[in-house]
């Protein structure tokens, strides 16, 4: 099994079992459904599923980068990786196998969040419209995008950060306004925004990784 | 290889971080199937030694090889058949004693299989039997050594290199992890060791090496580092009847002086060079000789504290 492979598998057991994923994968759907019936004009006006998936690429970003961030640190700083580095692993391994293991949990409390906003929209209105579909549709695009880019910093931030506190704060101020570049193309009103919100987010967070790897690479265990 | 051929050479390896020079030109070897204990005061150079060795540092210059592999080139080689244990080892805190070591075994190339029952006989081997299944946030400091033991037996490397094993274990847990590395290395595994416990190099080492300030300042065996600074062994003769003269003793090849202590007893203190069997060998043949008995012989030999502290010294003058 290749190290990637093997440590992806790993991360991803460690993620689904920790209490902040647990927090996400049932907090996210339970916050949505709050707002939109505390929220009296929610009811008219904003679908549970668009709410849904607003509320994932806030909140859902945020956490990821905090939680990679966080653990990047903590473990960095314990000298969790020398025993790693020391077999045939390769470092971006370490860093991928992260992010993908996050990003695949958080894209889950994603799609269970809007779902969930799906089937109240369509219990309550007994329809879902096209325009309400697609208006869903691009916002639950524009998450992954923004989360993608909000984990990339965090891994960027993990790796660079010298401690817990420092790392919060740049994830904070820096990893949010960061991750709303994948918002970008859909305040431009750019023709065909889901691709260039796709686009944005691959490369926003290929290029966080990339220097997050260059990095990770220099650095002594 | 054979026993005593080199598994690992050091040549003129020099190694700074930013100003300071680490490790000054340090060159020796490490032979097949030996304990080499290494030691040195704080920031004398021995992590970064062993960092090197084990290719978690690549820019040095001069020159490591691993049986045959150039380091940092053929690390990945190397990593196959060496086993390392950092001097603060840590784990991911979310898994299982089991998991960790699964992983671990994995990237080192075993097979699940075999692995099931290898992590069962290292985790007995140094005494986490039961704690298998418990989450490594639950173990004690103790435990999370132990558990980096086992981590660096599970894939049976050729090469053992343990940085501080023995530090922050009670006795009993360093009784076990000695009598360990004592039993790895008549299976043919070879160990290479940093300590602040001299008595602990002392109890497991064949050969030792001393660093200072980045230098090595001897290698060899306990006696060859005390013939090197003419350290006198002491033995202690208890008579139940005294000798008629103690002269024939004084004249033995080897003893620098004989000091009776205690009249009434006769207790003899002897001043030897190394060599001690053939002294008091015939030491005994010149007691008897001159009408004593003999009850009791003892060798209060110099300990590696007092031949290291010499080194040391030596080297801050």
């Amino acid at each position: 099994m290749n190290s990637f492979t093997l440590l992806y598998k790993d991360e991803l057991k460690g993620f689904y079992k920790s209490k902040v994923m647990l927090l996400l994968w049932l907090g996210m759907p339970a916050l949505a459904l709050i707002l939109h019936i505390w929220n009296p004009q929610s009811k008219e006006q904003m679908p549970l599923a668009l709410l849904s998936a607003l509320t994932v690429s806030s909140i859902g970003g945020t956490l990821a980068s905090v939680m990679l961030a966080v653990g990047l640190v903590h473990e960095k700083s314990k000298g969790v990786y020398s025993l790693f580095l020391i077999r045939p692993v390769k470092r971006r391994h370490i860093l991928l196998s992260k992010f993908f293991s996050v990003y695949s949990c958080i894209a889950v409390a994603a799609l269970l969040t809007i779902t969930l906003g799906f089937a109240v929209d369509y219990i309550k209105r007994g329809v879902i419209t096209q325009e309400i579909f697609m208006e869903t549709l691009i916002s639950l695009v524009m998450s992954f995008s923004m989360m993608a880019i909000a984990s990339g910093a965090g891994v960027l931030i993990g790796v660079i950060s010298p401690s817990v506190l420092f790392s919060v704060i740049l994830v904070i101020y820096g990893g949010n306004q960061l991750a709303a570049l994948g918002f970008l193309p859909y305040m431009l009103k750019l023709p065909h925004p889901w691709l260039f919100i796709i686009i944005s987010g691959v490369l926003v967070a290929s290029l966080l990784l990339f220097i997050s790897v260059l990095l990770f690479d220099k650095k002594q265990f | 290889m054979s026993r005593g051929s080199r598994i690992a050479v050091f040549e003129n390896v020099a190694k700074s971080y930013h100003e300071s020079l680490a490790l000054d030109h340090i060159s020796f070897e490490i032979k097949e199937g030996e304990i080499f204990g290494y030691i040195g005061p704080n920031g004398a150079g021995k992590t970064t030694t062993i960092k090197i060795l084990v290719g978690l540092i690549s820019d040095f210059t001069g020159i490591v090889y691993v049986r045959g592999n150039r380091m940092p080139g053929e690390k990945h080689e190397v990593s196959k058949m060496i086993g390392y244990m950092p001097q603060d080892v840590a784990f991911q805190e979310w898994r299982t004693v089991e998991q960790t070591l699964m992983t671990f075994g994995l990237l080192s190339g075993l097979k699940k299989p075999e692995l099931d029952n290898r992590i069962g006989e290292v985790l007995e081997a140094v005494g986490l039997g039961r704690e298998r299944r418990k989450k490594v946030s639950y173990l004690s400091g103790g435990m999370i050594q132990k558990l980096g033991f086992a981590q660096a037996l599970l894939h049976k490397p050729r090469l053992l290199v343990l940085d501080e094993p023995l530090a922050g274990l009670d006795p009993e847990s360093r009784h076990q992890i000695k009598s360990a590395l004592k039993d790895i290395s008549k299976k043919g595994t070879t160990v290479f060791f940093s300590s602040h416990v001299l008595s602990d190099v002392q109890d497991v080492a064949g050969r030792i090496g001393i660093i200072n300030r980045g230098k090595i300042l001897k290698t060899g065996t306990l006696a060859e580092l005390k013939a090197h600074f003419d350290v006198t062994n002491d033995i202690l003769i208890a008579l139940s009847k005294g000798a008629r003269s103690l002269d024939p003793l004084k004249e033995i090849e080897g003893v620098e002086s004989i000091t009776v202590i205690d009249l009434n007893k006769a207790l003899l203190r002897m001043k030897i060079k190394a060599d001690s069997d053939r002294i008091i060998h015939r030491a005994i043949l010149e007691l008897i000789g001159q009408g004593a008995q003999i009850r009791s012989i003892s060798s209060v030999s110099q300990s590696l504290d007092e031949v290291y502290l010499k080194y040391i010294q030596g080297d801050m003058r």
